[in-house]
């Protein structure tokens, strides 16, 4: 067997004997689903503009649901890293671009498999409670971006806390400055400029199907933006794994 | 086969490890010894490639260990026991370790029978004591059968039983023509179960000798002696002109240095002191470790000040 698909067989028999990992997945699609389900079987019919997008309502659980998908990158590495046992996986693969290759198709491809879910998942829930025109523009679109976000999502915050080099750093800082922080810088009015080009932010607009005011790129520009920084984090992660040293030396 | 040429690793304010150059030769346990912060472990991760060395370089069976195919096939390492996820199990811990480098997955029955860790297999790790913790490291190093075993302070934490387990389990490793390193304090334990020692101190190489010989040249040997009159045996041992060196031990045992037993034997008999205990006495490994090292040991001043 060649020593990448060793590799992947390996992370992903890391995953699956561990609960703590495979449970974030299920939680991330039971909190995106599940939130957007009750609120538009609750309030989406009474709370209801013509016109209005819909996107709003398919994606409001995925804000309280990426938190578990960051969780899912975060801890596909930094667990490693919490426990020491970054040493045995290098001595197990030695080459740190492979091991290192490997985590990122596991998150990459759960991701996908999560987006996939998550995403058809929203959309069917509102289908059937507040009811979905196919023909809106933009809709499928938004329906892309919204299952790449999460392999995105995935990969930003693996490549970053390789970077980091460590689980609680990676928790502490990613998730609110990721989904709080970047929520309130926002809304200041002079910060507002700099920050829609934030990962979250530009994913995020990449579902919107209308355009927002003050927003300065469209939205498949906005997808681009979210896989650029995904691309850095994944490259930085890469130079920083490669310089690790076990000692921490 | 390990072998070591030149290594050095200097951290910011120190060198870990100082132009360090040894073999580990298959066939024999190696002890690996110094006191703590000589390199010992720093040397090892430097082998593994988990750290880069400032110079020098660490082969194993004539290649750097980061450009083995199927590393675990080649080299057995347990060098930290607490390095584990403590939410899997003893069987999910060894099955990503044989995936990763494609190890059939009945190898992982195998070993854990081997360490007695079966009943076991199906716990959560963070249950684990220290000593199971070793068993399972030990049996993560066994994994992929390799010729090279490594390990770091495999003792630690284990109980009586435990430690005669892995001396006996590292004798028989070595008598099937694999090459073993072994770090430990434990001097006596080492003297049981190294055939040859490589002793470092503040990362320098300071012996690099076979176990007994070692004690030959750096313990010293001396002949105690018991008479069944006290006073004349001291006045014998205190005049001079035999060119003895003796010293009172206790309660009228002396140690004496500098003379093999017949010749104190014979001195006896003619001068008519009748001895009823006269035997050799050998310096013991650890005797002959804290001579060597006595001033190779980092942070004594701070320790006694």
């Amino acid at each position: 067997m060649s020593g990448t698909a060793a590799a992947l067989r390996a992370e992903r028999v890391k995953f699956t004997t561990l609960p703590s990992q495979w449970a974030t997945p299920l939680v991330a699609l039971a909190l995106t689903v599940g939130v957007t389900a009750a609120v538009n079987a609750a309030y989406g019919t009474k709370d209801h503009t013509p016109g209005e997008d819909p996107t709003g309502g398919i994606y409001y659980g995925l804000n309280f649901g990426h938190v578990a998908v960051a969780c899912i990158g975060i801890l596909l590495i930094g667990q490693e890293f919490n426990t020491r046992m970054i040493g045995g996986s290098l001595t197990a693969v030695p080459r740190r671009g492979r091991l290192y290759g490997a985590k990122l198709a596991l998150g990459a491809g759960l991701g996908l498999l999560l987006g996939l879910a998550s995403t058809a998942g929203s959309f069917l829930t509102v289908g059937a409670t507040v009811g979905l025109d196919p023909s809106t523009p933009g809709l499928t679109r938004s329906f892309l971006a919204g299952v790449l976000y999460h392999p995105m999502l995935v990969l930003l915050c693996l490549g970053l806390t390789a970077m980091l080099g460590n689980l609680t750093a990676a928790l502490g800082l990613l998730t609110p400055m990721l989904f709080l922080g970047t929520t309130l810088l926002s809304a200041i009015p002079g910060v507002r400029e700099a920050g829609q080009f934030l990962p979250d932010r530009a994913g995020l607009y990449a579902m919107r199907t209308q355009p927002e005011p003050g927003v300065h790129y469209g939205h498949w520009t906005g997808l681009l933006i979210m896989a650029a920084w995904a691309a850095l984090a994944v490259c930085g992660g890469l130079r920083a794994l490669r310089r690790y040293e076990v000692s921490g030396g | 086969m390990i072998e070591i040429q030149g290594l050095t690793k200097e951290y910011d304010d120190r060198r870990a490890v100082d132009d360090l150059s040894f073999e580990v030769r298959p066939g024999v346990v190696t002890g690996f010894l110094g006191p703590n912060g000589a390199g010992k472990s720093t040397t090892m991760r430097l082998v593994l490639g988990l750290d880069r060395p400032t110079a020098g370089r660490a082969l194993v069976g004539g290649r750097p260990y980061t450009e083995l195919a199927d590393p675990l096939r080649q080299v057995g390492a347990l060098l930290d026991a607490q390095a584990l996820h403590g939410g899997r199990t003893a069987h999910g811990h060894l099955r990503w370790l044989a995936a990763s480098n494609g190890l059939p997955a009945r190898r992982v029955d195998e070993v854990l029978a081997q360490v007695g860790l079966t009943e076991a297999a199906g716990r959560r790790i963070r249950k684990f004591s220290l000593g199971m913790r070793q068993r399972l490291g030990v049996a993560a190093a066994l994994l992929g059968d390799p010729p090279v075993l490594m390990l770091d302070e495999p003792v630690n934490g284990l109980d009586p039983e435990g430690i005669r387990w892995i001396r006996t389990l590292l004798r028989e490793l070595a008598a099937e023509g694999r090459a073993v390193l072994v770090s430990s304090h434990l001097m006596t334990e080492m003297s049981l179960t190294a055939d040859h020692l490589v002793v470092i101190g503040r990362g320098r190489l300071l012996a690099d000798a076979a176990t007994s010989e070692f004690i030959d040249r750096h313990g010293r040997t001396r002949v105690r002696v018991r008479a069944v009159d006290p006073t004349k045996l001291a006045a014998l041992l205190r005049g001079t002109g035999h060119g003895l060196d003796a010293t009172e031990v206790d309660g009228g045992a002396w140690e004496v240095s500098g003379a093999e037993p017949e010749r104190i034997a014979a001195l006896a008999a003619a001068n008519g002191v009748v001895l009823y205990e006269i035997a050799v006495q050998q310096d013991s490994l650890e005797d002959a470790f804290m001579r060597m090292t006595a001033d190779s040991v980092e942070y004594r001043a701070e320790a006694t000040a």
